[in-house]
């Protein structure tokens, strides 16, 4: 009853000003920006009222108002003005650019804040900052430009992922963030269909007291995506178009013919092997298989063309993209194409009801290489591994009548000239070009559609119940024809295939919020609550294959409509749907813009734990002070503005298998009985269960300041302690259990600490706008706990074995292996290594062979000997950003680098004796005092200098890389506005111009689950870029 | 019209509460299709699914395979291959380089107690399946004869092993120890003693081939006392096995007239074999990173000549290309009369082929020209179809056959002093069938003779060990006497458990 009469008192209060301020007049006048140049599309209101309009063309604009009322006029990007219009009918305004963003707000999970009152750690990168780059995925829009995020590309292959760590490695599960795109949460690898254009803002949420909004998946960190919308006022239509090309930045020194055949010969030789190639100089160069994958100008064009506008009722924002790339290894297979659309819209109903929805759809279309960042196979571990003595192709029609030329499913080139095939190297080391022609036209694809809509009523002033429906629809496939090939004796097939694969995921999630905003005179209150549910993994998915069909290529390949049933192969499955429902609330506090205060707790519940542990309650506390607001605060001009925050919170992770808690039986344990043909499916339990598996927690404390200093500099830093808890992981049982897969268990516990920095500098000198701005962060990982192990070995390479173990006391994942201590140069060395009793420490070693450290001391070397020997993770990361403007110009230039890890370098395949070598082997030990680096050649590797994993396969993977450069320059608005044009900028862009590194692989930027393990990184391309940003 | 929004308001937010009330149950994910162990082997279908996957075990053959690697480890071949790391397990075995990181031990320690552990779950739940007693019976002895089979391979290869015997829970999963061999050889007998009466007699090949009779159970209790030196005990059990050397045994067991016809990989269950383990291609397995996983015979595609061409198409045999694993040694070669048949369905002379030009082939590491012939994959027998050929060949092994049976049995004669009349009779029916003319039976001839009808079978280097003669015939491969008979244990078991590492490891 007591809000009828609140209700009542409103309306009459409405009335009542209504009637008062009845007199009405023309108001009139031109809007100009700093320049002194017309404004159009700003926005003019009347102050409590709805009525408005929009400046035209020539920034003139005509308004009706009571003339007591106040106008404001607000454009994005400028500083918004009051104006009383005090009896006045003519009004003309300057309007500034909003440089300082003083009133700048983010976004913060179910709402926005003024940045000058969040008490968390959240970096945000604006529209503005990216708009003109052409960036295939968004996440390489935060790479360099935000602190406490890392985020290293998995591979050059055009529109591939990259790996993204928010401070650090949080879980020894999934460290993905979690993606929340307009509310609906995206998996991480699902973000490749936004496009770059369409974002307003992106937020990362680094620290528990902002992420505990979304507690349940929120540990590995929050990237929050608002794509654009309309404004007010007249049409607007954005292109911005660029075209360009693509070539590889380096390429690796390798053998030649003459110089590889040499060094076989002695390999062999010094094995008591026989002399391998006769007469090595007379085989020359031979052939340089990276020149025959590598294209020196690829192509790469992006065009983006959106729509915008409304009225005071409606907005919309309407826009479509389309990006095309092609690789630089081997383009013929390696493609990236896509298309976007996207459609926001905001109506309000009434005054007291809004909805609106986002729809944003992409295709994309992918041709990959195969064996991708792979030692096994794939054209560029072939060109690493190949032998320069194969040739290219074969022409003399001696050698084609001949094995393997005769063999069936010899390819050839497009004169029917067969290509070369190794003697040498086999396995899956094949001629580049012959396997590039086994993989043409075969592509992946997937659609998505990512959608939510909401529905906003404020029955009370403040007070606000939002619902909103999101949903995430996925089809993806591929299609691919294999042709009966011979590319080797090993890689062969004698059976062509056509195969066909379609997938389908689903997700939707809703959910409703109640949100009150109050102020009693300086107490500033917003309230939250709110309730969702969560579905996601509903996926369905398969695969058809016909052999032996009637076809010779992709472009004629179908499924015949007929066709034996023994030589058609399928396969299917429905996936389990991962369901989570939640509560939470936030209470945001503050006193004058002095004294802040936010509390989130949030309530989950999820569907991968059993019924002991099935919900998690993830709390939150942070708070501000705004120092500079003090009244005892003299105004400075050291100190601008001062705000310290601090926070401390939980938040928690349930990225496990489903079912991760109980025991299930499994099929595929099959066996044969008799003389048929098929097998019986024999099912058996997977792994033990663990009714008590809980939720992975991390707290983390985290304290930070933000200031404005000098006027011009402005500097954020944060200090944080982060401890993941429960860390949910397998955990290894003993064999002799007899399982098929190990139990999860809450095994460990694992902190991460660091600090960031950001520091910019924004001046404005004569003509000359200038600002830098960099970004600095350093991390430091310790295991803490790991469960009843008391380590573990994870990724391997090759034959070497593990190579990367994870322990307490010790970073996730260290390289862990032996430790050389030079070449014995002469055997007098050899003999003197010897243990206590005299024996010899290695016995199998000879001159030129490494010492390999007895660090146990026992006599002897063995797997004990290993030691903790680099750490693949950066301490540091940090990124330059550099704008400077002047008149119609302007420079961007971004650098962006990592230092203080270790990158392993497996190029070259350690069980094919004949691959080819690095010009590193040139240097190798030959005689005394030769080297003491790189140790002697010698087939069969008895000392394993080769074979045993130590530090010589390290190097420091240290780097700077300008990013990206940027030339632009604006043609003058009064050529163009004859035109019609609103705004024309021409640019020139360069993408990875340097990389200033000591590494010798392709690239030092090598992400993936384990970082810095180089097997034949597709490296990340040099590309040059046109561009044009058309505003009309 | 604000009132109304607002009682819309509440009635959506009191709605949804309602919905978020019901979460109980929404939090339930729906398993689709998934079992739970607490519900399955609830019926005969779900418990036969159990003892397939008991079975599942005895055929899992990787690049690091039982018959390979014993193969490897023997003097009968080199573990060859493309190169001296390829299959780093087995080249250590080979040249007995192995150590607790490095070697095929891992594979066949897991290989073991998989088996052991499936037996184990399913002799548990067995006895409540609501089928007839006959059904639990057969299936009670067929996971015992299996859990024995397993345990034996485990004891042999690794001598100090723990033993289980049912399902371990959570809390004893690192405090097992390990037992005295005896131990596990007492377990291995009684699992078979009580299987022999609960198995079929026989069963019909063409349905139920490769299930186990009570001759394969007998057979491999035999093989069992004869590993212990308990001849009398063996010669025993084998006698019942083998009935009248030459005829047909009580089992209906008989040695096939042509000793190649064994290699005909259509040849399935003949009368020879007494335990089989069964391949086949119909499986269409594609999934290289699970060889394990499918139930084709790797050994087939691992064991033919590297890159084998046929220059002649009528004098050159259709072998497939293989990887050229287990290259037969010089001294197996000259260890057949070149009149003993044996020699060629043994061994494949590729050596002589590219002498006379009629075929080629890339020479794989330690290349002798020799390959193992028995195994080696033929175009005729090569898969079509869906997956990957080289994982889907059909060819099955011989766990036992009746001339095993009939060389144990007659060694256990001799070493135990039993009638050597029999032992005798005995060697010459394996030897009559091979066309050769009889030698005496002394305790040297039967073992040579089993070197020679057995090879590439995986036997000799167990005989050689068994025997002890494993350190005059290995020592220059690198073969240490007192360590080198049995396999380190793998090097992560001992983490956190009370297993201890076997000696000189």
């Amino acid at each position: 009853m007591k809000l009828k009469k609140i209700l009542f008192f409103c309306f009459s209060f409405l009335l009542f000003s209504l009637c008062v301020n009845a007199q009405e007049v023309n108001v009139r006048g031109t809007i100009v920006d700093e320049s002194g140049l017309p404004l159009p599309g700003v926005s003019v209101s009347v102050k409590g009222s709805t009525s408005g309009t929009i400046s035209d063309i020539d920034g003139n604009y005509t308004v009706v108002a009571p003339s007591s009322a106040t106008l404001t006029y607000a454009f994005i990007g400028y500083t918004t003005v009051s104006e009383p219009i005090n009896g006045r009918i003519s009004i003309n305004v300057s309007l500034q650019i909003d440089s300082r963003n003083l009133d700048e707000v983010v976004v913060v999970g179910y709402g926005t804040q003024k940045k000058s009152v969040v008490t968390g750690a959240i970096t945000s990168v604006k529209a503005k900052d990216i708009e003109n780059l052409p960036i295939t995925r968004i996440e390489q829009a935060l790479q360099g430009r935000t602190s406490g995020v890392m985020i290293t590309g998995n591979s050059g292959q055009p529109g591939s992922s990259s790996t993204i760590r928010v401070r650090g490695t949080t879980s020894f599960g999934n460290n993905d963030p979690l993606w929340v795109i307009d509310g609906v949460i995206v998996d991480a690898g699902g973000i490749g269909f936004l496009n770059q254009s369409d974002i307003q803002s992106i937020e990362v949420l680094k620290d528990a007291a902002s992420q505990a909004i979304y507690g349940t998946r929120a540990a590995a960190g929050v990237i929050l995506v608002t794509t654009k919308r309309g404004q007010e006022g007249t049409l607007k239509v954005n292109y911005n178009g660029y075209s360009g090309f693509s070539r590889p930045a380096r390429k690796l020194d390798l053998l030649n013919a003459t110089q590889y055949a040499t060094l076989r010969n002695e390999s062999s030789v010094a094995n008591g092997g026989s002399i391998l190639f006769a007469n090595p100089a007379s085989l020359e160069k031979g052939t340089d298989w990276q020149d025959a994958i590598f294209n020196e100008s690829a192509q790469r064009q992006g065009h983006e063309i959106s729509l915008s506008g409304g009225n005071a009722k409606s907005t919309f924002y309407l826009s479509f993209g389309l990006l095309e790339q092609d690789g630089i290894v081997a383009t013929e297979i390696s493609k990236y194409n896509r298309k976007n659309l996207r459609l926001n819209s905001t109506h309000k109903v009434k005054e007291w009801l809004t909805v609106g929805q986002t729809i944003g759809f992409s295709h994309e279309k992918n041709q990959g290489l195969g064996n991708t960042n792979s030692e096994y196979g794939g054209p560029l571990s072939s060109a690493i591994n190949l032998d320069p003595t194969t040739p290219l192709i074969v022409t003399d029609p001696a050698v084609i009548g001949q094995s393997p030329y005769n063999e069936i499913g010899i390819v050839r080139d497009e004169f029917g000239n067969p290509y070369g095939i190794s003697k040498d190297v086999q396995n899956e080391i094949t001629n580049p070009l012959a396997y590039m022609k086994t993989r043409r036209g075969n592509y992946g694809w997937s659609d998505n559609f990512v959608a939510n809509a909401f529905i906003e009523v404020e029955p009370v002033k403040n007070l606000k119940f939002r619902t909103t429906l999101g949903a995430k629809l996925a089809y993806w496939g591929s299609d691919s024809f294999t042709p009966v090939y011979y590319l080797n004796g090993n890689t062969k097939t004698v059976q062509n295939n056509i195969n066909t694969s379609n997938n389908r995921g689903f997700g939707w999630n809703i959910e409703n919020t109640l949100s009150y905003t109050k102020s009693l005179a300086k107490h500033n209150f917003n309230a939250l609550i709110g309730q969702g549910t969560y579905i996601d993994n509903n996926s369905k998915g398969s695969s058809v294959t016909y052999f032996n069909v009637p076809y010779l290529n992709f472009d004629d390949a179908a499924f015949p409509g007929s066709h034996p049933e023994l030589d058609k192969n399928s396969s299917a499955y429905r996936g389990v749907e991962h369901r989570v429902v939640s509560l939470f609330g936030r209470l945001n506090y503050d006193f004058d813009e002095k004294y802040l205060f936010t509390g989130i707790v949030r309530r989950d519940g999820s569907s991968r734990f059993g019924s002991n542990h099935k919900y998690g309650v993830f709390p939150s506390m942070s708070a501000g002070w705004v120092v500079t607001n003090e009244g005892f605060w003299k105004e400075s001009k050291t100190i601008n503005t001062l705000k310290i925050r601090g926070g401390y919170g939980t938040v928690g992770s349930d990225a496990i298998p489903d079912f991760a808690y109980v025991s299930t039986v499994g099929p595929g344990r099959n066996y044969t009985f008799g003389n048929s043909p098929t097998s019986v499916v024999g099912y058996s339990p997977n792994q033990p269960s663990n009714p008590d598996l809980q939720w992975e927690e991390t707290s983390q404390l985290n304290i930070g300041f933000e200031m404005r200093l000098f006027e011009d500099f402005t500097l954020t830093a944060d200090w944080y302690k982060k401890v993941t808890d429960k860390l949910l992981r397998q955990q290894r049982i003993p064999d002799y259990l007899g399982a098929i897969s190990d139990p999860y268990v809450n095994i460990g516990k694992m902190e991460n600490s660091g600090f960031e920095v950001e520091l910019s500098y924004s001046k404005k000198i004569g003509e000359v706008n200038f600002s830098i701005s960099g970004n600095a962060t350093y991390l430091q990982n310790e295991v803490k706990k790991l469960g009843r192990v008391d380590f573990l070995d994870s990724d391997g390479f090759q034959t070497l074995g593990s190579i990367l173990r994870i322990q307490p006391g010790h970073a996730y994942n260290e390289f862990y292996g032996y430790s050389t201590a030079g070449i014995f140069q002469n055997q007098a060395e050899v003999d003197a290594y010897v243990n206590s009793s005299g024996a010899a420490i290695q016995p199998n070693a000879a001159p030129g062979d490494f010492r390999f450290k007895d660090l146990n001391g026992d006599g002897k070397i063995d797997a004990n000997d290993r030691s903790y020997i680099g750490n693949p993770t950066p301490d540091w990361t940090y990124g330059l950003t550099l704008n400077i403007d002047y008149k119609n110009f302007s420079l961007s230039v971004l650098g962006q680098g990592v230092a203080g890890n270790q990158i392993f370098q497996g190029l070259r395949r350690l069980d094919i004796a004949n691959a080819n070598y690095q010009t590193a082997a040139l240097n190798r030990w030959t005689g005394e005092g030769t080297t003491n680096s790189y140790p002697r050649l010698i087939d069969g590797d008895p000392n394993g200098n080769f074979s045993k994993f130590s530090n010589f396969y390290l190097q420091d993977g240290d780097y700077f890389r300008i990013k990206m450069v940027q030339l632009g320059y604006t043609i003058p608005k009064d050529i163009i506005s004859k035109a019609n044009i609103q705004n024309l900028r021409l640019y020139v862009t360069g993408e990875n111009l340097f990389t200033f590194t000591k590494y010798t692989g392709y690239d030092p930027e090598i992400g993936g689950g384990a970082l810095s393990i180089d097997r034949g990184q597709y490296p990340q391309a040099r590309s040059f870029m046109f561009g044009v940003n058309l505003e009309f | 019209m604000k009132l109304k929004a607002i009682k819309r308001t509440t009635a959506l937010f009191l709605g949804l509460a309602i919905m978020a009330s019901c979460s109980e149950d929404f939090l339930e994910a729906d398993g689709n299709g998934t079992f739970v162990e607490d519900q399955y082997y609830s019926n005969e279908m779900e418990a036969f699914a159990g003892l397939t996957a008991v079975y599942d075990v005895l055929g899992w053959e990787t690049f690091v395979g039982r018959i390979a690697g014993l193969n490897s480890a023997s003097d009968d071949f080199y573990a060859g291959g493309g190169s001296s790391t390829d299959t780093n397990e087995l080249q250590v075995w080979s040249n007995y380089t192995l150590n607790p990181t490095t070697g095929p031990q891992g594979e066949f320690w897991a290989k073991g107690y998989s088996g052991v552990f499936r037996a184990n779950i399913l002799l548990v739940k067995l006895p409540q399946v609501p089928m007839s007693q006959a059904k639990i019976d057969r299936f009670t002895g067929e996971a015992k004869m299996l859990r024995a089979y397993f345990y034996f391979d485990l004891v042999r290869l690794f001598k100090n092993i723990p033993l289980i015997t049912e399902p371990v829970g959570i809390n004893d999963y690192y405090t097992i120890p390990q037992v005295a061999p005896e131990v596990v050889f007492e377990q291995i007998e009684k699992d078979l003693t009580e299987a022999i009466p609960n198995l079929p007699v026989t069963v019909p090949a063409g349905s139920e081939g490769g299930r186990m009779t009570q001759a394969a159970a007998r057979a491999l209790l035999g093989k069992v006392y004869l590993w212990q030196n308990k001849f009398t005990l063996a010669a025993e059990q084998l006698a019942l096995v083998n009935g009248t050397p030459g005829a047909t045994s009580p089992y209906g067991n008989k040695l096939l007239d042509n000793f190649a016809e064994l290699w005909n990989v259509n040849n399935k269950f003949n009368s020879e074999a007494i335990l089989e383990i069964t391949h086949t291609k119909g499986g269409n397995w594609g999934a290289w990173d699970n060889v394990a996983g499918s139930e084709g015979n790797i050994l087939n595609q691992m064991v033919g000549p590297r890159n084998y061409r046929r220059l002649d198409t009528i004098a050159a045999p259709d072998y497939v290309s293989g990887y050229s694993f287990n290259p037969v040694t010089e001294d197996l070669f000259n260890a057949f009369s070149d009149a003993d048949p044996r020699k060629d369905a043994t061994i494949l002379n590729l050596k002589k082929m590219v002498q006379d030009g009629v075929a080629a082939y890339t020479a794989g590491y330690k290349d002798t020209g020799y390959f193992l012939k028995k195994f080696a994959g033929r175009e005729r027998n090569r898969h079509t179809g869906g997956g990957a050929f080289e994982l889907n060949w059909n060819q099955n092994t011989y766990e036992i056959r009746l001339a095993d049976t009939y060389l144990m049995e007659a060694e256990a004669l001799v070493r135990g002093g039993g009638d050597i009349s029999r032992a005798q009779a005995l060697l010459d029916a394996v030897r009559d069938r091979a066309d050769m003319p009889s030698i005496p039976a002394t305790e040297q001839n039967i073992f040579n003779e089993r070197r020679l009808e057995l090879a590439g079978e995986g036997h000799r280097w167990y005989d050689l060990v068994r025997t002890g003669r494993a350190g005059a015939a290995l020592s220059a491969r690198g073969f240490v006497t007192g360590t080198h008979e049995i396999l380190p244990i793998p090097l992560l078991e001992l983490s956190n458990t009370l297993i201890v590492q076997n000696p000189f490891y």
